[in-house]
């Protein structure tokens, strides 16, 4: 029965994909879609100079692919914070990650532009769980309620930096810096997909091998040491990477908040909380929701609504439901 | 009892260990020595508050600002990488419960996470090791159950099992009986006392009831208010004098088919 439903979760990103391939204002019939695409990969059939070819490959699929690996990547992150903090409330979102690296975006954009952005998304990322996580930090011990608690005031410090820095940057570049912000895959092209394929290779696969870990780092920093695991040394790697794959997909669409809460937690509910398969699952899962969610983004009314409406729409319910239902036990020790 | 002789092949040596928590004054540990021998249950004894909890995490390498020093197997463990402590020397804590509800055998599993590269995760040899741990313990048929639905009693012997299945020559059980019911305590240390000598284990607990400590123990050190008070067989330790002293209650020393028991005067 578990197999199935893991097997359902790995494949729905190509079903999803697919899906979101054929929806759009420009209608293109499924099996149109993968005709198009068996042209470009495989070069079986011969679609001719259509323009449904271009609507497919220029615009579609680099989108479709970098709402998946976006989506991966903040899953996986969110995975992996829950499981160092052991605490099953927090996402990158939440934590602080995301409005640091969208700080250092800002400025980037705004006075580096000699940088690459995504430098700059790393370093403050960086930055705003290392204070998250020392000022919720008290004599060793880091409480659920009190990490959720700093990351809020992280989040709020660098979101009033960001504020600054568009209030002082010239008015060509604020445009740019305020659209991108709204969390969005509408300048998608694949360019995007191959930077995005940085936090895949220096994110996502280092996680995905360490993913073993996350169980026994999740029993507790005293249980952990004893079991022969170098405590201080992993944490700080899953935090590393788990950043870098935040800050990439950050520098691609914006802020897209709580995705990294809600597909762990579902894929914990379905599968079991083994992270040797709650890894993977969880990296297909957030592929696939941050498809769908792109997808509903671009088609429900006609202009591009930013997809972050659409997941924080969704996720604010999802966490006031994990409140009520874990009760004592969420927010306990 | 043939062939064990105390005081020889010491397994665990703790020398004049000093403790004390960052920013006080007040030292915790006084100065404690002692040691615990090859396939030996060594017990830690004392009341509440009496300093073995904090002597039990300075010799589990938990604590690492103490002064003194702790050998185990001859080898001083404050400057050893945590993966060659875990082989050295496994840990049971007191029942807990996990931030995730994991399935019994993945929690017996992680017993093998020194023996698990970084970038990798267990193999076969380590599910057939967690396989014969539950097997062992004989707990097989809670494989599959989460850890977090299971009595105490049962936890307790799935924490067992892990630190089998970590395969060190050494196990320390912090209060193994402590949130447990009459039967599940005598359980629980029979299926130590069982495993140890199955084993060949050396297994150092702390414990704070007298008469569990009298039945279950090769050798007793008592401990309290940060100071060693005795180190002995059983039979030598537990007087009714020493009790007075630790406890401050009188009792009567009774001795019921060779086994020492104490019972409180009311």
């Amino acid at each position: 029965m578990k197999g199935i439903k893991a097997l359902i979760i790995l494949a729905s990103p190509f079903i999803f994909g697919w899906i979101a391939l054929f929806l759009g204002a420009y209608g293109v019939s499924p099996i149109m879609v993968l005709k198009i695409l068996l042209n470009e990969t495989l070069h079986v059939f011969n679609v001719g100079d259509i323009p449904e070819k271009a609507i497919i490959v220029d615009i579609r699929l680099p989108r479709v692919l970098l709402a998946g690996i976006v989506g991966a990547c903040l899953s996986g992150a969110g995975v992996t914070l829950q499981g160092i903090f052991r605490n099953p409330l927090v996402d990158p979102f939440i934590l602080g990650i995301s409005a640091g690296a969208a700080f250092g975006c800002a400025i980037t954009i705004g006075f580096l532009s000699f940088l690459p952005i995504q430098f700059m998304a790393f370093i403050f990322g960086i930055t705003a769980v290392a204070l998250a996580y020392t000022v919720a930090r008290t004599q060793g011990e880091v409480s659920r309620l009190t990490l959720i608690l700093s990351g809020v005031i992280v989040s709020a410090f660098f979101t009033a930096l960001v504020s600054i820095v568009k209030f002082l940057v010239d008015p060509n570049k604020l445009q740019s810096i305020v659209y991108w912000l709204m969390g969005s895959f509408s300048l998608a092209d694949w360019k995007g997909v191959k930077v995005s394929l940085l936090g895949v290779i220096f994110g996502l696969i280092p996680i995905f091998l360490m993913r073993w870990r996350l169980n026994v780092m999740s029993l507790g920093e005293e249980e952990a040491k004893a079991l022969g695991v170098n405590v201080s040394r992993d944490r700080l790697l899953f935090i590393g990477f788990s950043t870098f794959a935040v800050a990439i997909a950050t520098s691609l669409c914006g802020i897209i908040g709580w995705v990294g809460l809600m597909v762990p937690h579902l894929v914990r509910m379905l599968i079991g909380p083994d992270h040797k398969t709650l890894v993977p699952l969880s990296l297909a899962g957030g592929a696939s929701f941050m498809i769908a969610a792109d997808t509903i983004s671009r088609t429900i009314t006609s202009f591009d609504i930013p997809v972050g409406i659409i997941t924080a729409l969704t996720g604010a319910p999802f966490f006031i439901y994990l409140m009520k239902r874990g009760g004592k036990e969420a927010w306990g020790k | 009892m043939v062939g064990k002789r105390l005081g020889v092949n010491s397994m665990l040596e703790v020398k004049e260990l000093y403790f004390r928590h960052k920013g006080e004054k007040r030292d915790i540990l006084k100065g404690i020595s002692f040691s615990a021998e090859k396939g030996f249950i060594t017990t830690i004894l004392g009341p509440n508050g009496s300093g073995k909890t904090t002597l039990f995490k300075c010799i589990s390498g938990i604590w690492e600002n103490y002064k003194g020093e702790v050998k185990v197997n001859g080898i001083s463990i404050d400057k050893l990488p945590y993966k060659k402590r875990a082989r050295l020397f496994s840990v049971v804590p007191q029942d807990h419960e996990p931030a995730f509800p994991y399935s019994v055998f993945d929690v017996v599993l992680m017993g093998r996470a020194s023996y698990v590269g970084i970038f990798s995760s267990p193999g076969k040899k380590d599910y057939e090791k967690a396989e014969t741990a539950l097997e062992l313990v004989g707990i097989r048929h809670l494989k599959d159950l989460p850890y977090t639905k299971i009595s105490g009693g049962e936890r307790q012997l799935v924490l067992i099992a892990r630190a089998i299945a970590q395969e060190a020559p050494v196990m320390l059980l912090d209060e193994p009986t402590s949130h447990l019911d009459f039967k599940n305590q005598i359980n629980v240390l029979k299926k130590i006392k069982e495993i140890a000598s199955l084993k060949g284990l050396t297994v150092i607990m702390t414990l704070h009831d007298p008469n569990l400590a009298s039945l279950f123990s090769d050798k007793i050190v008592v401990i309290n208010s940060g100071n060693k008070i005795a180190e002995g067989s059983p039979k030598e330790v537990l007087t009714e004098k020493l009790i007075k002293r630790v406890y401050g209650i009188d009792v009567v020393k009774v001795d019921i088919n060779g086994q020492n028991i104490i019972c409180p005067l009311i």
